[in-house]
């Protein structure tokens, strides 16, 4: 039985800031980080937000007073998860309401110096490593309200450091869970790769309920050192009633190459702050996003690809399927900095929309100040065509099967672009869930 | 049927004033023209932003951006770059309290 964080209201105010620092046991730094941040935050509540990234982003029904931040005393939640259960994983990371509730690393990684695990106590037993990454390069608290607001309550995260030369060839598994009524949780994910490592972490976003409403306030940071190689993928799966608030950042050094993949299924309305910086010479970027809206739900990504050296290489891919009065926002820029000559960017948005009263909204740019680059975007959008379907229906299929075939067809080329099996199948199967097709 | 929710009092509006509620989560615009009180989804139809501080004229409500106008009792298009209408609510005026119907 789920019950209630508060049923009062919570401002996240100076005297909600302090009681909620004498909860945590951090070093001074961070604490000062944490405290530098909420002044940032409670400016920047005074502004307004960018228009750019937020005109198409509707938040008026959004009630930051109603989610409460847990504490440790919460019953650890069983959850349905997809991806837990589907492979040997080499670490696994749990946190439900913001409170880590399993942390595990395969000892022969850990001999390596691999560090994975829970944030909040990683800080206490490697600040020194952690130090330098933390909030610094990556996610800044600066940008706006809502990376300012994490950056002062970020309540725990997966953390994994992948030291020199290290690969770890098993995936790593993190979970971001919210049960109770009213939950908030502002986990931060932070990888580090040094020099040469290799990993592939899977992370997945969950609600115990389909009723429970909650909010999430997170960040994800990616750091690679030079000939680093990481597959990332957040497959984020909350019921409808979520509010999902996340400033990501990816950044790439020297012939280093990171994929990342996204999946947009769940919350009542998401917006992905986006942004993948390739810092080196030779770096690549490979980015995937696979987004399923129904009802009402609002999935926005405001994205970048920022080229800072020459000779790298992005490809952004994402594709949507709206239905009913479901709203998708892409918002998708490429950067090429003066130095960054031949440069290949890549960014294309491609939606299928299944009803006649839903809304996609894609707005890709380009913003180049070298002269010798290539750089390319498109959008497509559309209707379900009638003639395929009849055509599948004259061979003897249902409108509903014609309609998933098309629908999986449509999404094949962005999962034929995700190298790990388990990640393709179980997109393949939420989305086939989501759309009420096929067997339990 | 859904039951008709208390929004406001009537105190809360002038009159040719106008306040924004929140009706079944939707954002909308509870306008009141003289007596007669008017309940909308706030949001253009349009370019699918808010048309809170859109000009009221005789009935109508233009959005501030693009000029398209809605009729605030059936909520109809009355001019381009409007072609499909916004959600009206019914308004309930009882002792002096202001109640919306959600759909």
């Amino acid at each position: 039985m789920l019950t209630a964080i508060s049923s009062r209201t919570v401002a996240y105010d100076a005297e909600t800031f302090e009681s909620f620092l004498a909860t945590r046991q951090e070093p001074a730094w961070v604490t000062d980080q944490r405290r530098q941040a909420f002044e940032v935050y409670r400016e920047l509540l005074a502004t307004e937000l960018d228009p750019e990234e937020w005109k198409r982003v509707d938040t008026r029904a959004f009630r930051p007073e109603k989610f409460a931040i847990g504490t440790a005393n919460q019953p650890a939640a069983s959850f349905g998860t997809l991806l837990a259960d589907r492979a040997e994983f080499g670490g696994i990371v749990s946190h439900v309401d913001g409170v880590c509730s399993v942390s595990k690393l395969d000892p022969d990684l850990a001999s390596q110096g691999v560090l994975f695990g829970n944030l909040s106590d990683l800080l206490r037993d490697h600040g020194e490593i952690l130090k330098p990454h933390l909030l610094t390069r990556g996610v800044k608290a600066d940008t706006d309200r809502f990376s300012a607001w994490h950056a002062a309550f970020w309540t725990g995260g997966t953390v994994l450091y992948v030291p020199r030369n290290v690969e770890i060839t098993k995936p790593l598994y993190s979970l971001i869970g919210l049960a109770a009524e009213g939950a908030a949780d502002f986990s931060h994910t932070l990888v580090i790769l040094e020099e040469g490592a290799q990993a592939t972490l899977l992370e997945e976003t969950s609600s115990a309920s389909a009723t429970a409403s909650g909010m999430h306030i997170g960040a994800v940071e990616l750091l690679q050192g030079s000939r680093s190689n990481l597959q990332y993928v957040q497959l984020q799966n909350w019921n409808n009633k979520v509010w999902h608030f996340a400033h990501q950042a990816g950044r790439v050094e020297a012939d280093a190459s990171l994929q990342w993949s996204v999946a947009g299924l769940g919350a009542r309305l998401a917006h992905i702050h986006q942004d993948v910086y390739l810092d080196g010479k030779g770096a690549t970027a490979q980015v995937n996003g696979v987004t399923f809206a129904t009802d009402k739900q609002l999935i926005s990504y405001y994205t970048q690809q920022t080229h800072n050296a020459p000779n790298t290489q992005s490809d952004l891919l994402y594709k949507d399927v709206v239905r009913d009065h479901a709203r998708c926002v892409w918002r998708g820029m490429i950067k090429v900095a003066k130095d960054a000559q031949k440069t290949d960017g890549y960014q294309r948005n491609d939606s299928l929309l299944l009803s006649e009263t839903c809304r996609v909204d894609a707005i890709p740019g380009l913003e180049i100040e070298a002269d010798d680059v290539r750089c390319t975007h498109g959008a497509t959008c559309g209707r379900v065509d009638e003639e395929q379907l009849f055509y599948c229906m004259c061979r003897g299929l249902t409108r509903s099967e014609a309609m998933h075939i098309i629908v999986e067809g449509f999404f094949q080329r962005v999962y034929d672009r995700i190298p790990v099996e388990i990640v393709r199948e179980t997109l393949g199967q939420a989305v086939e869930r989501k759309l009420g097709i096929g067997g339990v | 049927m859904p039951e008709f929710e208390r929004v406001a009092a009537l105190s809360d509006i002038p009159p040719g004033g106008r306040l924004s509620i929140l009706v079944d989560d939707l954002p909308s615009l509870l306008i009141r023209i003289g007596d007669e009180f008017f309940a909308i989804e706030d949001v253009c139809s349009h370019d699918g932003q808010p048309l809170t501080n859109g000009p009221v004229d005789q009935c109508s409500i233009a959005c501030p951006r693009h000029g398209a106008r809605f009729d605030l009792r059936t909520g109809r298009p009355l001019c381009m770059p409007a072609i499909e209408p916004i959600t009206t609510f019914e308004v309930q005026v009882r002792d002096g309290e202001i109640f919306v119907r959600p759909r």
